[in-house]
This record gives C-alpha cells, structure tokens and sequence, in this order.
C-alpha cells in the first residue's frame, strides 16, 4: 500500500467572482503544482491522485468541501493507500522535501496558518457565535487545511465534516458569503476540537502560507531556501492571479527545471 | 530558598532616548511586570544599568545575555528559573505562572515573523561558526527566554566566546551582517552545545510583531468586542518590528486601555472569581459584563441568587439600581460589606420562588435557582413583566447543561457569550475539579 497525495485541481466556467479559486483565469498555474508533486511521489515512492472533477455540482457543494470525499473517491477508484496527504493546488514541494509521512505518527497533522490574524480571529469568532455555540477553539493551532495528512482512522471524522455541511449547508453558504472568513477551514478546525481529533502539528515549513507577509518571496528565492513546501496564497496586488503564476512557474523552473 | 527570577532589562540609554522616542515606554511595561511577580511569588529583578559602558562594543543585548548570571549572583538571588525579559514587552494581568510550563527547561519561542530577516541573518553568521549547519526550524527570539542554573555554563562559555571575538561580533553586527546583536549567536552557540530547548509553548507567550499579523484589529465585523485581539487573546505582548520612535505612543494606548488591571486598589482586584470560589463568576465573566454594559446607568437591575456579592459589585457599578436577592443571612453579611464603597445596592433578605413580586427593571441576572425547570420558570416569568427584559446566566457551559437545556427549551435566543471559554476548570463545593464544556455564561434578549 502506498501513501497518497491528493489534489483537487478542478476549472470551472465562470468568474473568479462566481466560482472562486476554481475559475479558469485563476487554475492556469496549477498545472506546475501537479507535475511538480508527481515528481515528489515518484522520489518518495507515493502515489500523486489528481481530482479534475466535481464530486457534486459546485452549487450543491462548494468545491473546497468536496475534498473531504477523499476516502470515497479512493475506493472508488480502487486505490489501495496507507496514509493521504492533501495539498492544495497552489502550493509547490521542494525536491529534497522529507518524506511527511514519515513524521505523521499516522496522527491527524496540518501546519498552523500563520498569516492574517485579523482574518483567523474573526473567522473563529463568527463561526463561533453562528455555528458552535460560542465554543472555542485553540487559536494558535488554528489550522491551514491547505495541507492535511491522514489515513484510515480519519474516515469517520471526514464523514463527519461531510455531515456537516449537508446538515448545516444554507448557513453555511449564508454566512461563507456574508462574512468572506473561508470556506471549509475553520468550520474544519471546530470539528477537529470538538470530535477529539489526535493532532500533531508540523512546523511551517512543509506548508509556508503568506510568504510574502514573512518577507521570504523574493527573486533571491529565500523562500526556496528555507523550507519545504510553499504556498503562494495572501500575495499583494495580485491581479488575476498574474502574480501567483509567475511565482509557481518562477519556482518549478529554479527548483524542479522545464515543464 | 530558591525562587524564580523575572530579570527584566530595562537600561536607559540617553543617548538613543530620540531614536526610541524616549523611554517613558519602559516604566509602563515595568509595572505590568512588577504587578504579575508579586502575584505569582516571583522576584521581580531589573536591569537598569550596563555592566561595561562601552555600548557601542557591548550591546545592552550581548550585556544582558553575558552578565545575567553574574549579576544574579553578585545581588544574591538565589534563583530556580530565570526568566529573561526585554523591556519592550507587556505582560498581560491574567498570564498563567509560564514558569510551571517550561518542564525546567530552556524555553523559549520560534521567532517566524520575519523569516527573510532571520535567513540572512543565520546565514550572515554561518561563517563565523565554522559552516555549522543550523537547523532553522530551531530559531528562537531571545527577547524572552527561560533558563536555570544547569544552563549557567552554557552561558559562562558564551560570555568567553563573546570576550574573545569581540571585535569580529562588533563588525559583524554593525557593519557585515546588520541582522540583531547576540540573538543568531546564542541561537547557534546553544544548538551547537546541544541544549534541549522547549519550543511548544503557544505563541501567545511571545506575542510580537503585532502590527504585521493585524492584532491591534479587533472582531470587526460581529462589533461585539472593540478589544484589540492582541489584548484579547495574546500573554504577553511584544512590541517589536515597530518604528521604534512610536513606542512609547503605542504602549501608552495600549496602557490606558489595560491599566486598571495591574491596580491592587482597583475593585475588580478586591473581588472573589470563580477560579477561587466556584460559586461566583470567573473574572472574565465580570469584565464582559463591564464592558458590555459599561456606564449604563439608565438602566436598572435585579439580581437573584447574589450569593457573596463578588458579581453584584459588578453590577453596581453598570447599572443605575441593582436589586438584590439573597436567601442567606450570612452571605448577606458578606455582601453588604463587600460592596460597602458603592449606595446603589438595594439589598433583600427572601426566596425569589416564594411570593416574590418582580421588580420593574431592565436586566435580570438569573442566578438563583439551577436546575432546568427553575430556570425554565424563571424566564418565563421575567419575559412576561417584560417582553424586553435583557436576561443574564452564568453557568451555561456547565457539563450537566441545564441551564443550556433552559435557554433552548424556552426559544430564547442567545445575544452574547461571556465569561471564561470550554476548558475552563474550577473546584465545586465537594472539592471536586470541574470543566466548564461550552462559555460561562451568556446573555439573551439583547440587541
């Protein structure tokens, strides 16, 4: 059984205004995210699963919830795995990247979201008052699920994140529209406290969120040169995404050569 | 008998007093230091004058990490753990005894705010330490770090590496590399001496670069709570990776919206919470309720089950008349006297489900009765005086959630939560250690 990396690179027709992350203008750099995991599996002798398609129609089920149908769509593809590690679509390894699943301790592991903490405060606070009773969480292991590893153990937990939504879908929408605190994430980081989820949290280096707040995305490629796995998300006058293209085709060619 | 150490570096240096804006900065955060050692039994140490006088060859930075256990030793402190503390931070009032966290061992926190800085600066001092292949995951700010006697030779070892290369420190750090003082060099001397560091303490010990994480933002968009988060959520508050000409502005904001909570005199000070006395609410519960309802002296209130008075005292000063209602005489007595320096108490000896006639008031902290159907009753006989009645509950978040059950049952919906959060612990009356599984308390029926 191998460990899996899983990605969910899905274009949809529309605006960036209508289909967020997902539209056409903003997925044209994924494609160095891919290939450049592809080669990571293959050094690490893992297995890159690529999710092109929705597993619901996106206004049924926003595309950023469907990833947690990881362990269905596995099955369905009768894919044998041992441990899965999620990443999203804008986000590039280093080559020497350690082996993460190796550091799991087949635990629930993200990386904190370092970054904003104007925007994590708020999006705990609301989706506090509005969804969880006013329970908190700990803010200083609030969570990117930008990256996240698990395995077999998890599946109940992702049902339950799956439950979740369709139990609580309006609101949902409602307030993700109302309040722009995120999508999945921070409902995602309740669950975990409130589930008892056995965590481990890795350091920030194998999911480097808001580079450029930290002064590492810079053309000396300090970045590169830091840690291990990078996330170009939080870049500043980022018009149509330009930004986020060049740095991922500037970083694919630094560290992993040509397309 | 040995005591922990608060060693707080404060020097005053005239000469960069127009660079830092001056140094009014350093006597705010001084106090908020003094006031937390004498609440945790900790000595309370400053350093306010150099060891050398060449500041220029030995950094106030480089002094304070060289010298610290020879001035310890030289004033007779008989230390345990010591806890080295720049003077630009603000220890929050509430900040749990750090030092029962450190399982004795050098502790400190990642300093990941400025990582380009924090590259080039390693990078910068690679050389002088023989191409040492740091581990950067490992990188800690020296502005707080806690230690004891075993790392004093570590320390003593540094101070000889310092004495021996100064020059080439000087011209590393003011001319080559321009990246800190000693911080880099400790980091790299104590790693290459393989000291066990603890790193796993959160970062809201070590809250600095306020600015660039957006903290000194509060929850705008619920407009609930114009506390700043940093104040909020955060220990202890560093104000590092600011224009260091606005400090003292900053600090002094920062003070006049806290200061009242480092003083003794001050009545939140004098009362009973409920991690002492599970019978009133937390200090937290009292301090939303002050600033929920801060100067609201139009309204009235009436409170049933005021038990020793710690919340009435709160409420006195909120409201323009608080009613209160306490079956016991002898929590009467406590009360009275507790809540002496205020006159708007009217103070009633009765049971408030026997005959009890309901006051015309506008708030209603529901404290008497606990059980579900009491509580039940309660509401529904409030709401009924006054469809607007603005009702309060403590103990929402207990594990038997009958008050909770209470609240839901009677449609009532929720306007705040207060008080201390799930995971609080305090011991009942049967001595027992009880979790708090949800907030302290809640308000309804309040716009």
């Amino acid at each position: 059984m191998k460990n899996i990396v899983f990605i969910v690179d899905i274009t949809l027709k529309g605006s960036q205004r209508d289909v967020g992350r997902w539209a056409e203008s903003r997925s044209d750099p994924y494609v160095f995210c891919t290939k450049a995991w592809q080669k990571w599996c293959d050094k690490n002798d893992c297995e890159l699963f690529v999710l092109n398609e929705e597993v619901l129609p996106h206004s049924t089920m926003p595309v950023s919830w469907q990833r947690y149908y990881v362990f269905d769509l596995l099955e369905a593809n009768e894919i044998e795995y041992d441990q899965v590690m999620y990443v999203d679509a804008d986000t590039i390894p280093h080559p020497d990247c350690p082996n993460v699943f190796e550091m799991s301790d087949r635990k629930f592991c993200f990386v904190h979201n370092e970054g904003s903490y104007d925007w994590i405060l708020r999006s705990i606070e609301n989706y506090s008052k509005y969804f969880f009773d006013g329970y908190m969480i700990p803010w200083c292991d609030y969570f990117d699920s930008g990256m996240m590893i698990f395995n077999k153990d998890h599946k109940e937990f992702f049902a339950k994140i799956i439950e979740f939504f369709h139990d609580n879908r309006e609101n949902l929408l409602e307030v993700e529209s109302k309040w722009h605190a995120g999508t999945d994430q921070t409902p995602v980081n309740y669950l975990t406290h409130i589930e008892g989820i056995d965590y481990k949290k890795l350091p920030y280096e194998y999911n480097m969120c808001d580079m450029f707040r930290k002064e590492l995305l810079n053309d000396d490629m300090t970045f590169a040169k830091w840690g291990w796995i990078y996330q170009y998300n939080s870049i500043p006058n980022n018009k149509n995404d330009r930004l986020t293209f060049h740095w991922m085709k500037k970083t694919y060619e630094y560290l992993w050569g040509n397309l | 008998m040995k005591k922990n150490v608060v060693f707080w570096v404060g020097v005053k240096n005239e000469k960069y007093s127009e660079k830092y804006g001056g140094w009014d900065w350093m006597d705010i955060t001084r106090k908020s230091w003094e006031y937390w050692c004498k609440k945790h039994d900790v000595i309370f140490f400053p350093m306010e004058k150099p060891i050398e006088e060449d500041l220029t060859r030995f950094r106030i930075n480089w002094q304070k990490a060289i010298y610290c256990f020879d001035i310890l030793d030289e004033a007779g402190i008989d230390y345990d753990q010591i806890y080295l503390v720049d003077g630009m931070n603000i220890v929050k009032w509430d900040t749990p005894n750090v030092f029962e966290l450190t399982n004795h061992k050098f502790t400190a926190w990642r300093d990941t705010d400025n990582l380009g800085w924090t590259y080039k600066s390693i990078v910068g001092y690679n050389d002088f330490f023989d191409g040492y292949k740091f581990d950067k995951e490992k990188y800690f700010s020296s502005g707080l770090i806690i230690f004891n006697e075993q790392h004093k030779e570590v320390f003593r070892s540094f101070k000889k590496m310092y004495h021996r290369n100064i020059d080439e420190f000087v011209d590393l750090q003011d001319r080559i590399v321009r990246k800190g003082t000693e911080q880099t060099p400790l980091n790299y001397h104590l790693q290459m001496n393989n000291i066990d560091i603890n790193l796993d303490l959160p970062f809201s010990y070590k809250l600095c670069h306020i600015h660039r994480k957006e903290m000194f933002k509060h929850s705008w968009q619920l407009n609930e709570d114009m506390t700043p988060f940093f104040i909020k959520y955060g220990h202890v508050w560093g104000f590092s990776g600011l224009p260091k000409n606005q400090r003292t502005d900053i600090i002094s904001q920062t003070w006049d919206l806290v200061k009242h909570n480092y003083d003794e005199n001050h009545f939140l000070n004098k009362l009973a919470h409920k991690d002492e006395w599970c019978k009133t609410t937390s200090r937290k519960f009292k301090e939303d309720i002050l600033r929920i309802f801060g100067n609201r002296k139009d309204l009235i209130c009436l409170e049933i089950g005021s038990c020793r008075g710690d919340t009435t005292r709160v409420f006195a000063e909120c409201f323009k008349t608080v009613y209160s209602f306490e079956q016991s005489d002898e929590n009467l007595k406590y009360m009275k006297e507790k809540c002496s320096d205020v006159d708007n108490i009217i103070y009633s000896q009765s049971d408030v489900y026997d005959n009890f006639e309901i006051p015309d008031v506008d708030v209603v902290f529901v404290d008497a009765g606990h059980s579900t159907e009491l509580v039940k009753y309660d509401i529904k006989r409030f709401l009924e005086k006054n469809k607007n009645m603005i009702l309060i509950f403590d103990d929402y978040g207990q594990r038997d959630e009958s008050i909770k059950k209470a609240i839901v049952d009677s449609n009532l919906p929720i306007s705040r939560y207060i008080g201390e959060y799930n995971g609080f612990t305090c011991t009942n009356m049967a001595d027992k250690e009880v979790t708090f599984v949800a907030r302290e308390g809640v308000i309804c029926n309040m716009d």
